[in-house]
């Protein structure tokens, strides 16, 4: 099989001219679908593949506890270089299942935790705390989804705007948003590469609430002006960087989309646009990298079977 | 808003201000220290339950007021409140905090605030327009 066993393992790199395009030009609903299922994708390929590389890598070890005819010359001829990437894989698949676990527990723990702060007060889905300190986000699960928002954020919001941040964190609830997010995050987890995938998707996801928002209180430009208040007044302590080198943060490019026209929606663009060759090329990939990565494991499969000792 | 992480403690600190919160709402009015550590009971010292009344009133849960030569204390919080200081417990824990609760806004570059200013400025005049 060659170099090619190690190619799921490098595809994502694939992903990032695609996720670039895909949050400026896709509508923020495909472009959150489809760059979470492209990472998800990819990131188990990528899994996998280091699964299967390090199964060869570890049946030569002696006082392994796999079979010994897995260390068969005819086994290790189907990975190159199979005992340097061999041993190289079993750390790090050891640390890709334990980010992913710490990930998961961390994301179920503060779930749990937060619905557990609220405990006490009427079981309303919006809750407003008495906090000088303005945020608001949504918290999904526990008896009943919840909206939390400070009365520090809101005192500095008007009606029309408060009613604007609500239809967006209703929205994030609605659409299940906070399962694209944990999806994106495993997979960064599981291969570095996906990270930028990751970015993407947690500003198209607000995006996709903000054009929500935007269409429940008809009126682009009120959800801007929340967004724009309630960053300027929760901005903390701002970071003394290298300023004019800093490309534009999340939060006014939302406010410049919101303000510009509505995104068109269009599941898949045609082929012959520059977005469409990006998302085509991207899906592609992917498939590519599936295809590749239920190759080696198929082969390394049948490789391994005969060469059980029965 | 990480200026509000606490720094790894001893253990039983935070459950410590619980308790001693929790004895100051059952209190009927504002209640003193010594009041507290009859309450509270166990081998605290009365020292440490100030050190806790202290921090608490650093936090905004309690209030204090000069009665004679010490202080009487009240629960700031009512449930609303209670929960609030609890949250921000679980989100300041939380130190990558968008990793798991998609949050209205996140944080500002540093051209950020001037862009958006300008963006707002904007929309607004277009807006009275």
């Amino acid at each position: 099989m060659g170099v090619f066993v190690f190619l799921p393992l490098v595809l994502p790199l694939t992903a990032w001219p695609m996720a670039r395009l895909a949050e400026q030009h896709l509508h923020p609903r495909a472009a959150t679908r489809l760059l979470t299922w492209v990472a998800a994708v990819m990131a188990a390929c990528s899994t996998l593949c280091l699964g299967l590389v390090m199964v060869v890598g570890t049946a030569q070890l002696p006082g392994n506890p796999l079979p010994d005819g897995w260390s068969d010359p005819e086994v290790r001829a189907a990975v190159p270089y199979d005992e340097v990437v061999g041993k190289a894989a079993i750390p790090a698949l050891f640390a890709v299942l334990v980010v992913c676990g710490r990930t998961l527990w961390r994301h179920g723990r503060v779930r749990r935790t937060a619905h557990r702060a609220l405990g006490g007060l009427p079981a309303t889905e919006v809750v407003v705390l008495p906090d000088d300190v303005p945020y608001a986000y949504a918290l999904p699960g526990g008896l009943r989804d919840r909206v939390v928002v400070t009365t520090a954020l809101l005192s500095c919001l008007e009606p029309a705007e408060r009613r604007a941040l609500f239809a967006h964190e209703r929205a994030h609830l609605a659409a299940r948003h906070h399962r694209f997010l944990l999806a994106v995050q495993l997979a960064a987890r599981a291969n570095p590469f996906l990270r930028p995938l990751r970015t993407a998707v947690s500003y198209t996801a607000e995006r996709w609430a903000d054009e929500e928002a935007a269409r429940t209180v008809g009126s682009r430009r009120t959800v801007a002006r929340a967004i724009g208040k309630a960053a300027l007044v929760s901005r903390g302590t701002p970071v003394p960087t290298l300023a004019g080198f800093a490309a534009p943060g999340p939060v006014p490019r939302r406010v410049t989309a919101l303000l510009g026209p509505a995104p068109l929606v269009r599941n898949w663009p045609s082929v012959f646009t520059t977005v469409g060759l990006a998302a085509w090329g991207a899906a592609a990939g992917t498939a590519v990298s599936a295809m590749s990565s239920a190759n080696s494991a198929v082969t390394m499969f049948f490789i391994l079977y005969a060469a059980t000792p029965l | 808003m990480t200026d509000h992480r606490q720094r790894p403690r001893r253990r039983g600190q935070g459950e410590l201000e619980a308790q001693v919160l929790s004895a100051l709402r059952e209190a009927e009015g504002p209640a003193t220290v010594g009041w507290v550590l009859d309450r509270l009971g166990g081998d605290l010292a009365y020292t440490t339950v100030i050190t806790i009344l202290t921090r608490l009133l650093a936090k905004g849960a309690v209030t204090r007021e000069r009665a004679g030569r010490s202080f009487t204390w009240t629960p700031a919080s009512d449930q609303a409140g209670l929960a609030a200081h609890k949250m921000r417990k679980v989100l300041d824990a939380e130190s990558d905090r968008g990793a798991v609760l998609a949050s209205f806004v996140t944080g500002l570059g540093p051209d950020d605030e001037r862009l958006l200013r300008e963006l707002l400025g904007r929309s607004g005049s277009e807006g009275e327009d």
